[in-house]
């Protein structure tokens, strides 16, 4: 590396992190951030509110309603209202149990029993897994007050899941959180450093000074990877200590994907960068990209449900790649194939946004 | 001092008119990127899993496991392939080629012949929150299908459970994410856009000769956001006619009382974007700091996708100062519930609350940084 590159690479850090907001809100941010989300969202379901119409003498449905109540899920809903479709529109309840006319346990005697679950849809997630749940207590309920053993299904499926087997959801977040956090510091960073000289119009200053062309695209770019790799550590170190995240695999390995993923994110904002003039056009433009990436991650939602065309489109989305070797890194200690291959698929893209953006930025420096 | 002239707020609403306007890249996004946004939520969101991917060890290798097996695959839930020892589909569950692994044993058809349980192995990828969940509960139905089909075996049913699912009563995900895109695309355009071009003429030192001018700083104020509330009320408009045409999404509610939620929120975020620019009077800060007040809580905290009543207690007490929360309510509520006005009051108090908050601090704020 030559001098003037090394000068060029200070140069850009010390602009950057001279305001000492900056400093904050590039380091300190992103653990606050990943402690906040991390504790505070989850795909739990908890805290439903739940009502159940029934009299005294109706004691399989005061069972369920009990123990809904004891576990986790359910907490009960109060209401003045008497009518179970008034009390979820008033938004008193999420859920309500109505039995039928004289009550479950004595058509549970007769034979028909049929108990209606009224759920407030408007979180398809939640009450989908109200149903499910309730289903079971149900069973449960009627078995042992009833004291009625159902025979055992003759076909016995023993389930058992693997790398978190408590399903805790911070050992699903925490790696999304990370890489989004990461994607947003990188690559808007990239972005608006090279639009902002362009808009102070200190650029054309760049291009007349001797300094080589590529030059001015490594020391634009370098310093942004150094900064987006500093911040691994320090949130790698929050998921792994405060969320007991495990980390199964190797350091280096996760940091070579990093690195394959910084560049990419750094090379993409550079690209972008050189179709904006303005800090606000950079900004538009990089959440432009971020969005669908975090889309196609498979974060939110499962890629296995988009239709085939769009997720051809994950295998351009570093994000997609980075997330999933984040994940099998840490939770599966890393399986070779799928490390190689999606680091190559890192490196693929990793190289080509850097061979665009090197030719555009050519073109826009002549 | 003189008061407030609106001529004065329209000349300077005018100038960023023209900035926008000349800008038709800056523009373009701002309404290109709702649009897209839906389009792309709409088409790609399914939360009801499909075709996950199962890789089966079938030892047995009988009439029964395979009818077994044809139970999984026909079910939709599940693409089956096969691979040939137990250790293979552990591998395959970690190479990601499989979500989960169906171990079938060499006695399962005996065993099943001699009344005993007949018992396979599921594993399932716990690495991926996405899928573990509804996998989950299909294995249950599963079991109890094929129970019926292999063995014949019906379970006595001694009651029936009906579940009616109101607002949503296909527990179409469509329903369930578009309504509360409106908050976050709104929340990107209000509070970024402003920031940013407020903090370009603190950057650039206009807005020193900007204040050095006849007109009073709340004019200022006034006209250069206006234009951005205009552009929010747009890309709202066209998430709600996206929503309502293409995805066929029903509006349930008032479509004044959804109009009023968004202006309150809209002004909310105009204002708060105006309070980060003056606090940083630097475009990359001002960025960051709208990401991290506005965008990332918009997108996470408010309701949008994890729900509010499963976080710890501190933050569901924490999210009330946000004012995307109660608008993601409103937009929800009014969208597939039809609430009232009156049924969302406590959400418009909130909302109407932080929006008068807010433009007091940052008006105040303005004006206080304008004196040396």
């Amino acid at each position: 590396m030559n001098r003037t590159l090394i000068g060029f690479i200070k140069k850009e850090l010390t602009q950057t992190l001279r305001d000492p907001r900056m400093r904050v809100l590039l380091f300190v941010m992103p653990v606050i951030q990943l402690t906040l989300f991390g504790v505070a969202i989850s795909n739990e379901v908890k805290n439903i509110r739940l009502a159940a119409v029934f009299d005294s003498r109706d004691t399989v449905l005061r069972d369920i309603y009990e123990r809904s109540i004891a576990g986790t899920w359910f907490i009960p809903a109060k209401s003045e209202e008497q009518d179970p479709y008034t009390m979820i529109e008033a938004g008193d309840a999420d859920a309500v149990l109505v039995p039928p006319p004289g009550g479950f346990t004595r058509a549970l005697g007769r034979g028909d029993a049929q108990l209606q679950l009224l759920v407030n849809a408007t979180n398809v997630l939640q009450a989908q897994s109200v149903e499910g749940y309730l289903q079971n207590i149900i069973q449960q309920t009627i078995k042992d007050d009833l004291n009625m053993t159902p025979p055992d299904l003759p076909i016995q499926i023993d389930t058992r899941v693997l790398f978190n087997p408590d399903l805790k959801t911070s050992v699903f977040m925490v790696p999304g959180v990370m890489s989004m956090l990461m994607i947003i510091s990188t690559m808007v960073m990239a972005n608006i450093a090279i639009v902002r000289e362009k808009e102070m119009g200190t650029f054309e200053m760049l291009i007349s000074a001797p300094v080589s062309r590529s030059e001015v695209i490594y020391g634009k770019t370098i310093p942004y990877i150094l900064l987006g790799m500093s911040n691994l550590p320090l949130i790698l170190a929050v998921a792994v200590f405060a969320f007991q995240v495990p980390m199964r695999g190797s350091l280096l390995i996760l940091f070579a994907s990093a690195l394959a993923f910084v560049c990419t994110t750094v090379a993409m904002g550079t690209l972008v960068s050189t179709y904006c003039r303005n800090q606000q056009q950079a900004t538009l433009a990089g959440f432009l990209f971020i969005f669908p990436m975090i889309m196609f991650s498979g974060m939110m939602f499962p890629l296995e449900n988009m239709p085939t065309v769009l997720r051809w489109i994950s295998y351009f989305d570093p994000l997609a790649h980075f997330l999933g070797l984040l994940r099998n890194i840490m939770l599966k200690g890393g399986e070779r194939t799928y490390v190689i291959t999606h680091i190559v698929y890192l490196a693929v893209l990793a190289i080509a946004t850097v061979i665009a953006s090197f030719r555009r930025f050519h073109t826009t420096l002549e | 001092m003189s008061s407030f002239v609106w001529r004065r707020a329209a000349a300077v609403s005018r100038k960023e008119v023209f900035h926008i306007l000349r800008d038709p890249y800056t523009l373009g996004a701002a309404l290109v990127l709702p649009v897209f946004m839906v389009i792309m939520f709409g088409v790609a969101i399914e939360f009801n899993v499909k075709n996950v991917a199962l890789a089966v060890c079938d030892s047995d290798q009988t009439q029964s496991s395979r009818r077994l097996l044809d139970t999984f695959g026909s079910s939709e839930y599940f693409l089956i392939h096969r691979v040939v020892s137990p250790h293979e589909a552990v591998t395959d569950v970690s190479a990601e080629r499989a979500r989960a692994a169906l171990i079938i044993p060499p006695r399962f058809e005996k065993d099943l012949f001699a009344g005993r349980a007949a018992e396979v192995q599921m594993l399932v990828d716990g690495s991926d929150n996405s899928t573990v969940g509804p996998v989950l509960g299909y294995v249950g139905s599963i079991q109890s299908i094929a129970s019926q089909r292999i063995a014949g075996f019906e379970r006595p049913a001694p009651y029936e459970l009906r579940t009616r699912f109101l607002f949503n009563p296909e527990l179409n995900s469509r329903w369930f994410v578009i309504p509360g895109l409106t908050v976050v695309v709104m929340s990107i355009l209000s509070i970024l856009l402003t920031a940013l071009t407020v903090a370009r003429e603190w950057e650039n030192g206009s807005m020193e000769l900007l204040l050095s001018t006849p007109v009073e700083p709340l004019e200022i104020v006034v006209g250069k956001l206006s234009p951005y509330g205009v552009l929010g009320v747009i890309a709202v408009t066209f998430v709600y006619v996206i929503a309502r045409t293409v995805f066929g999404i029903p509006f349930a509610g008032n479509i004044a009382v959804f109009g009023l939620g968004c202006l309150l929120f809209l002004v909310t975020y105009l204002a708060q974007g105006l309070l980060i620019s003056v606090m940083t009077r630097k475009q990359t800060i001002a960025m960051q700091l709208a990401m991290m007040s506005g965008m990332l809580p918009s997108n996470l905290l408010s309701g949008f996708i994890f729900p509010i009543e499963s976080m710890p207690k501190f933050f569901q007490y924490f999210t009330m100062i946000l004012p995307a929360r109660w608008f993601m309510r409103i937009a929800r509520d009014t969208f597939l519930e039809g609430s009232s006005f009156f049924e969302l009051g406590g959400s418009f108090l909130a909302l109407s609350i932080f929006c008068v908050l807010m433009i007091l601090v940052a008006t105040r704020r303005f004006k206080r940084d304008l004196e040396p």
